[in-house]
Order: C-alpha cells, then structure tokens, then sequence
C-alpha cells in the first residue's frame, strides 16, 4: 500500500507545526522570566535608590548617597540595556526558528511534489499515445496512493478502449464480408433476370406493345437494383479502407469528351443542352479513369434528372494552380443551403417531386466525394435555390504519395 | 465463330449464356463446375474450345483454380473469367494468364467483343 498524499502532507505539517511552536514556546517562556529578572532588579535598583535619596534629605552622608543615586541610575540603565539585547536575542531565535520550519516545509513540498511529478508526467505521456491511436498504452500505477489509483483508473480505461476497438473491428469486417457476401449472392438471380429480360427485348417486335413496355420496367428496375448493389459495395469498402485506385496518366479532355458523349443520349431525349469548354493544354492527371468517369457520369447524371427539359449542363475543366478544376453546372432549380449542407450524405436525394426521371440511389453523391478524396482531390457544391448547381473537382496536377484519406472522407459524410 | 466452353454452378446462368452465344453463332459447350472444365478441356474428344468462359467461383473447383491447372498442363486457351465483382478476380488471378474478366450482370455486348477479339 502506497502512502497517501493527503497522510504525507498531514505528517509534514504536523512536525512543521510542532518545530514551530516549540520554538515559539520557548522564544516566550525565556522571554517572559527576562522581564521578570528585569522587573526585580528594577524595583530593588528603585528601593536601594529612594533609601540613598533618603539618606539625602536627612543629609547622613549625603556624598555617599549622591554618589549611590547615580550608581542606581546607572545600574537601571545598564538593566534596561541588557532587557533590549536579551529582547532582540529572543526575536532572532524565534526568527531562526521560523526560518527553519519554512524552509523545511519547502523541502517537505520539493520532495512531495518530486514523487508525484514521475508519475504524473508518465500519464501525460501515455495519455497522448493513447489519444493518438496507440491503444496498447499503460502506465505503471505506483507512487503515492493517489498517483497509483489515478494509474490504475487509466489501465482500466485502455483496457476497456482497446476492447471495445477490437469489438468494433470485428463487426466491421462482419458487416464488409456481409455486403460482400450479399453482393456477390444478389448477382447471380440479377444476372438471370436482367439476361433473361434482354432476351425478351431482343424479340420485342413478338412481343405486345404492353408487354414490350412491361419488359421494360423489368429492365429499369434490374438495372437500379444494380447500381444500388454497386453502390453499397463501394461504401461498404470505401468503409472499410478498401476502396481501391488504379491511377494512370489520363487525358482528361478526351476522359470528358467520352463521358459527355455517353450522356448526350438522354439528354437530347430530355431536350436539355449540354455543352463542354475543356481548356486546351491541361496537364495528363494521374487518376484511375474508371473512377474520374463514375464521378462524372454520377455528377452529369443527377444534372439531368434533377434538371427540368430544356435546361442546360455545361461541364468545364480548367487548371487552378496546381489543381484542374472539372466544373459540372447546370441552370437547373438550385438547392436550398438547408439542401446543400447534406448533398453529400448518403441516401439524401434532392426533391423528387419535381421530376419523374430522378432514379438515383442516393449513394452516388457520397461515393463521388470519397473516390474523389482518395484521389487527393476536393469535391464541392455551390448553388442557390433558382440559381442552379455547380459541383467542383479539383484534382492534383501532382498527386501527394499517402494521400488515400478516402476512408476519413467518408466517415465524415456520416 | 468460336467454339465457347461455359462454366457456371447455375443452370440458369448457364442457359443464358447458351442462348445468347448462340444467337450470336457461336459452338457453346457447358461446364458445371471446375472438374468438368478440366475433362472436357484435357480428355474431351474432338476439338479443343477456342476460348474459356468460366466463373470465378464454383463448388469442386472452381474456374480459377482450373485455369490454374490448365496452365501448369501447358493450355494456353484464351480464357476470361466471370466474378461477381472485380476484385474477386484481381485478388486471386494476378499471377494467372486470364485475357480478362466478365462482371455480372453481364454486358453481353463487350463479351462478344472479346471473344472476338481473343479469337481473331
């Protein structure tokens, strides 16, 4: 059992206290039998005096009397200064002794805040490893008792951090295996419809105006299933750290021009203009193709179904500094900054009731955000009701090495 | 045309591919499984398929660790395996001579490209 601070400093003030009075107490006492002496040899100095000064009035030898005033005189004088040396003798004892005592409380505090020091500084030290990630951080619980159960009540405190960290580690791999898994099982009866499905529309002109039409309701809906299914995996790995890139050289003017083109199709059915301005002579970017063009087909993709028919999409890419910016704008309805805030949490879908076309999953948004960011780039928005939108790329010219923060990304979208 | 050797546990999927290779001309054999992949490819009678179609993941064996074996025996059949996703396939077929891989759902228009590609 360690010593207590609290029974440490009692001790401590209680032999400060006694050195202390004792000191006093005898300062006093030696004092106070001084005057004592004093007032005694005054008052027989005073008889001796007043019988010499009778002696005087009755003239018996009055020379010898003078002369013994004078001596008595002198006599309390020499009294008086010797009162006043013994006085300041006392006050310098008593002065020491306050001296001393301080100055060993002093050191009984040195020593008292020496022995909690060691220990204090160890949790602070371990403290900030454990704040910095390294859960496997203890300390030694010992020193003073307070010091010891501050220690303990530390371990306890790693222990059960590190514990629920582990816990959480292992459903985290058994949610990824579980959207994994489900992945994987979904496909083969989606890959069965939707074949199957195509095949009908392969022989549409057999087929019944109405059942041509139902088969291609199945198809609408197969294919969202899908990209619900393709969206949720790349959460889930984008959750789990997992969500790879395979970057190499890419022109992006030709990367847009393709996705652009890919998308011309539905918004020519929907009568909306889509234009591009990509400035010439931007530097090839290092960037997983596959990836840039989910962004943007994403991007343009919410453009038009959120866009009445007739609007107009414009993408742009510029360079910025050491960034190319990709803008895709539209003059769409805007959103409110209520709207804006949460455009990139997931399953947050703009207000569908404007049109009928809107068949997002509400993930792709999110998705854009974390492929992006692990690309060591930024994914933004600015708009304003009847404004339209604008989502902005900016992608590194030089991409830093260690940048993948794609996981940190999507966890603040939560 | 080619002859296309399909390997799939699922019979549906199966028929599928049956039906739309065909439709598009081609020679189409099945397998359901590894295992069979392995008897038809190495002491099936007649001609050699042209080109391998197989599923990553099958019970008995599956279609990677056939082409794994197929490859060790020398058969340098172009071969292009079907996964669910494709990091199923990146994770287990780097070392592997795959031609390349087939997500599902299947886009059966880039799939008759490569086969006519791999058989050109």
């Amino acid at each position: 059992m360690s010593p207590s601070l609290a029974s440490r400093l009692t001790i401590g003030f209680a032999i400060a206290f006694a050195a202390l009075t004792g000191l006093a107490v005898i300062g006093v006492a030696r004092s106070l039998h001084q005057r004592q002496d004093f007032e005694n040899a005054t008052a027989r100095s005073y008889q001796v005096e007043i019988e010499a000064r009778n002696q005087l009035v009755q003239n018996v030898r009055p020379a010898a009397a003078r002369a013994e005033v004078k001596a008595q005189e002198r006599k309390r004088q020499e009294l008086r200064n010797n009162i006043d040396s013994q006085t300041r003798d006392t006050a310098l004892l008593v002065g020491a002794g306050l001296i001393a005592g301080l100055t060993g409380a002093a050191l009984l505090f040195n020593g008292l805040i020496a022995s909690m020091r060691r220990p204090l500084e160890e949790l602070v030290e371990a403290s900030e490893r454990l704040a910095s990630g390294d859960l496997e951080a203890r300390v030694n619980a010992g020193g003073l008792s307070e010091t010891a159960t501050l220690g303990a009540a530390f371990n306890e405190m790693a222990d059960e951090l590190q514990r629920r960290a582990g816990e959480r580690d292992r459903l985290d791999r058994m949610r990824d295996e579980f959207v994994l898994t489900t992945s994987h099982e979904l496909r083969s009866p989606l890959t069965s419809v939707q074949g199957f499905a195509e095949l009908l529309m392969l022989e549409r002109d057999n087929l019944s105006p109405k059942q041509a039409d139902t088969v291609e309701i199945i198809l609408d809906n197969t294919r969202h299933l899908v990209r619900l299914l393709n969206d949720l995996l790349d959460l889930a790995r984008s959750d789990a750290g997992r969500l790879a890139i395979k970057p190499v050289p890419t022109d992006i003017a030709s990367l847009i021009d393709d996705t652009v083109r890919t998308m011309r199709n539905q918004t020519e059915a929907a009568g909306q203009q889509l234009s591009q301005a990509v400035e010439g002579g931007l530097p090839p970017l290092q960037v997983d193709r596959d990836r840039i063009r989910q962004v943007l087909v994403n991007l343009l993709t919410n453009a038009h179904e959120y866009c009445p028919e007739r609007a107009s999409i414009h993408v742009a890419a510029a360079r910025v500094d050491d960034e190319v910016e990709i803008a895709v704008s539209d003059n769409g309805p805007g959103m409110s900054s209520d709207q804006l805030e949460h455009i990139f949490d997931r399953f947050t879908r703009g207000d569908a009731g404007l049109t009928q076309r809107v068949g997002g999953t509400g993930l792709g948004l999110a998705i854009s955000k974390s492929l992006i960011e692990l690309h060591g780039g930024t994914l933004r928005a600015v708009s304003a009701p009847g404004q339209g939108s604008s989502f902005l790329i900016r992608l590194p010219v030089e991409p830093k090495p260690g940048d993948a923060r794609g996981r940190q990304a999507a966890a603040e979208v939560d | 045309m080619a002859r296309v050797l399909v390997a799939d546990d699922s019979e549906t999927i199966l028929l599928l591919l049956r039906t739309r290779l065909e439709m598009e001309g081609h020679d189409v054999s099945t397998a359901a499984d590894g295992e069979e992949v392995m008897d038809v490819v190495l002491r099936g009678g007649g001609e050699r398929p042209d080109v391998l179609l197989l599923d990553a993941m099958m019970p008995r064996k599956s279609g990677i660790d056939a082409l794994r074996e197929l490859r060790a025996e020398g058969i340098d059949t172009p071969a292009l395996i079907v996964s669910a996703h494709q990091d199923e396939g990146d994770l287990t077929t780097s070392d592997l001579g795959v031609d390349g891989y087939v997500t599902k759902p299947i886009d059966f228009e880039r799939l008759f490209a490569s086969i006519s590609e791999l058989t050109a």
